[in-house]
């Protein structure tokens, strides 16, 4: 009955004698919406730093529908379908905001090495743009450099860049990290748009645990980089262990009060 | 209107995206160049046709620095063996109009091959830092080979060759010189505005986020150092033609130097700051020499150029053209950052 796109085996990455991912094994099944949650430092980013490539595992393998991507650049694991944003803003700061959107359609349309017709001449992948810019609720800052943003139109635009590839995969490091407070639903909104869209498989890393329950299928929580439970969000919440090992960090008890 | 020329300015000042119909300022500098050689002598076309040609030198270490963000500490190595090519071809098989074809031709083939050699020792780890060193280091190995190599180089004594005749004319050159750093801006131009040289401002910006859009860095950072290779190297071909001589001068590093500095000067990521760049430090070094009847302390031109460098860096990092950009964005501003 599952099936899964994303599975790692046994997977782990030490820094010196620091095991910061130790022996996870997880399957995250096809238009599931997983959130993966946990203390500080428990190790969620560096899982997603192993799942999409950009660190390689002590030991330990990652699947992609079936292939061993272990050993895959980033790049190619991009190409099959994977797109992932970052816990810090990840943009092109001194370009306008159409042109980071524009940038990451390209990077999806396949013009090979043109290296003589303007850019602005293209005009699906303008349409396209134009299309996700009004998504994300951008379209009026479409001319601003992305780095005059407000740090929540920041995280908006990345997300933009990233759906834009039409990932089969999609990773969100804390799309909400550092956002103001007030906006949070607009952000909550857009997540949810991407979750009813059965296309896109999404993992999410998360703090904020009302954004967590009504977002996810599966929890998955990480302490100390070894899975501590998994489940559907009122599982886990009732889960004893999970209190305790939020207690050293104090955000689940702050979050959800 | 009003709107869309303001779009227009917006973009120049902000995305380094320049509209020449903007830019009635460089037609009028073209109206005046045009003219140059009927107004002054031929001491002043001398200097005119030597920035036009270094102006590309300039343009093709912008396009690298400025546009792709590599620091290539041997760029010297496509524009010395432009020269060195253009040289030997004139000084052992005569200086028939085709022979500049082959001089060309030759350059072409060498710069993409050093360029492709290059790219792919250098670009390997993605490091800015080992990037420069191995540049470096090749740019001196190829600076050794001239000087070694002295049945075809004549080593460090240098190479003095004829030229074609239709480039003997000094008032002629000028024109070739100035039509050659007209087409050259405007095709690296063209190359920016393509889908290619964008890629080359995100990687500039980020290489990270570029990778994680799927863009394979590596091999884009290898085209736009093709591209800066083969003009640089075609600017040397322009340089033989002015200069008649060649030696291993052109290879060192400090001719690299003076193209990052002279897009330093003139503001980088802008390729008509090399012109402007170009031009100022080559007309500050021409007055500086001049003067030196006035005062000899002005044979130490090189002390009061080394300050202008300093006060530029400090005071004007975005270069000349940064402050023109500056200035004309604080009159029209379209829209305000937060
Ligand atoms: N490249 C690295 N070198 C050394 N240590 C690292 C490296 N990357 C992460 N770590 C360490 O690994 C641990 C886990 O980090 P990670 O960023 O994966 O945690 P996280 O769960 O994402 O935390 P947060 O909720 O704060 O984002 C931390 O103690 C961190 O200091
Ligand atoms: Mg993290």
């Amino acid at each position: 009955m599952s099936n899964p796109i994303i599975w790692t085996k046994d997977l782990t990455v030490s820094f010196g004698a620091h095991r910061v991912v130790d022996n996870v094994s997880i399957a995250i099944d096809q238009g599931v919406f997983t959130t993966i949650i946990g203390p500080n430092g428990a190790g969620k980013t560096s899982l997603f730093n192993l799942i999409s490539g950009l660190i390689k595992p002590t030991s330990g393998q990652v699947f992609m529908r079936g292939t061993d991507i272990t050993h895959l650049s980033p790049i190619e694991r991009v190409k099959m379908g994977m797109g992932r944003s970052f816990q810090l803003t990840n943009l092109f700061p001194a370009l306008t905001v159409h042109e980071n959107v524009r940038l990451a359609v390209q990077a999806r349309s396949d013009l090979g090495l043109d290296m003589w017709r303007p850019f602005h001449r293209f005009r699906a992948i303008n349409d396209e743009v134009e299309s996700l810019l009004g998504d994300v609720r951008l379209t009026e800052k479409r001319s601003f450099l992305a780095a005059h943003l407000t740090h929540s139109e920041q995280r908006k635009l990345e997300l933009a860049m990233v759906l834009s590839l039409k990932p089969a995969v999609l990773l969100l490091d804390e799309p909400t990290a550092g956002m103001a407070l007030e906006d949070v639903p607009a952000m909550l909104e857009l997540l949810t748009t991407i979750k009813n869209d059965k296309q896109i498989t999404t993992v999410l890393i998360e703090h904020k645990m009302d954004l967590v329950a009504s977002l996810s299928d599966v929890v998955i929580v990480l302490a100390s980089g070894a899975i501590l439970t998994k489940g559907n969000p009122s599982e886990v919440a009732d889960n004893a262990l999970v209190r305790t090992a939020y207690l050293g960090g104090g955000k689940y008890g702050a979050a959800s009060a | 209107m009003l709107a869309s020329l303001q779009k227009r300015l917006h973009d120049t000042v902000r995305q380094g995206v320049f509209h020449p119909q903007f830019h009635f300022l460089a037609y009028a500098l073209l109206g005046v160049l045009l003219l140059l050689p009927q107004l002054t002598g031929l001491v002043t076309v001398g200097l005119f046709t030597r920035i036009f040609v270094l102006a590309v030198f300039g343009m093709s270490y912008d396009l690298l620095r400025g546009y792709a963000g590599i620091i290539n500490l041997g760029h010297a190595l496509f524009f010395g063996g432009g020269t060195y090519i253009a040289g030997i071809v004139f000084a052992n098989y005569g200086t028939s109009p085709s022979m500049l074809g082959l001089a060309v031709l030759g350059t072409t083939a060498y710069a993409m091959l050093a360029a492709l050699l290059m790219g792919k020792i250098a670009f390997r780890g993605g490091n800015v830092v080992a990037c420069a060193m191995i540049t470096l280091a090749l740019g001196e190995i190829v600076r050794q080979i001239a000087e070694s190599w002295r049945a075809v180089t004549h080593g460090a004594d240098g190479l003095t060759f004829p030229i074609p005749m239709m480039f003997r004319d000094r008032v002629a050159l000028y024109y070739y010189a100035l039509a050659f750093m007209v087409i050259m801006m405007l095709a690296l131009r063209q190359f920016i505005m393509s889908p290619t040289g964008r890629v080359l401002l995100a990687i500039r910006e980020n290489e990270q986020r570029a990778i994680f859009l799927g863009y394979n860095t590596a091999s884009y950072k290898l085209v736009a150092l093709q591209v800066a290779g083969v003009v640089c190297g075609w600017s040397g071909v322009m340089f033989a033609l002015t200069s008649r001589f060649a030696n291993t001068e052109l290879l060192t590093v400090q001719q690299t130097l003076n193209a990052l500095l002279v897009t330093i000067v003139g503001g980088t990521g802008t390729l008509y700051g090399a012109i402007v760049g170009t031009a100022f430090v080559q007309l500050a070094q021409h007055t500086l020499l001049g003067l030196r009847g006035v005062h000899p302390i002005f044979e130490r031109w090189l002390l009061f150029f080394g300050a202008i460098y300093v006060f530029v860096v400090l005071f004007m990092p975005t270069g000349i053209v940064g402050l023109y950009q500056r200035f004309i964005s604080h009159w029209l501003q379209p829209v305000k950052p937060r």
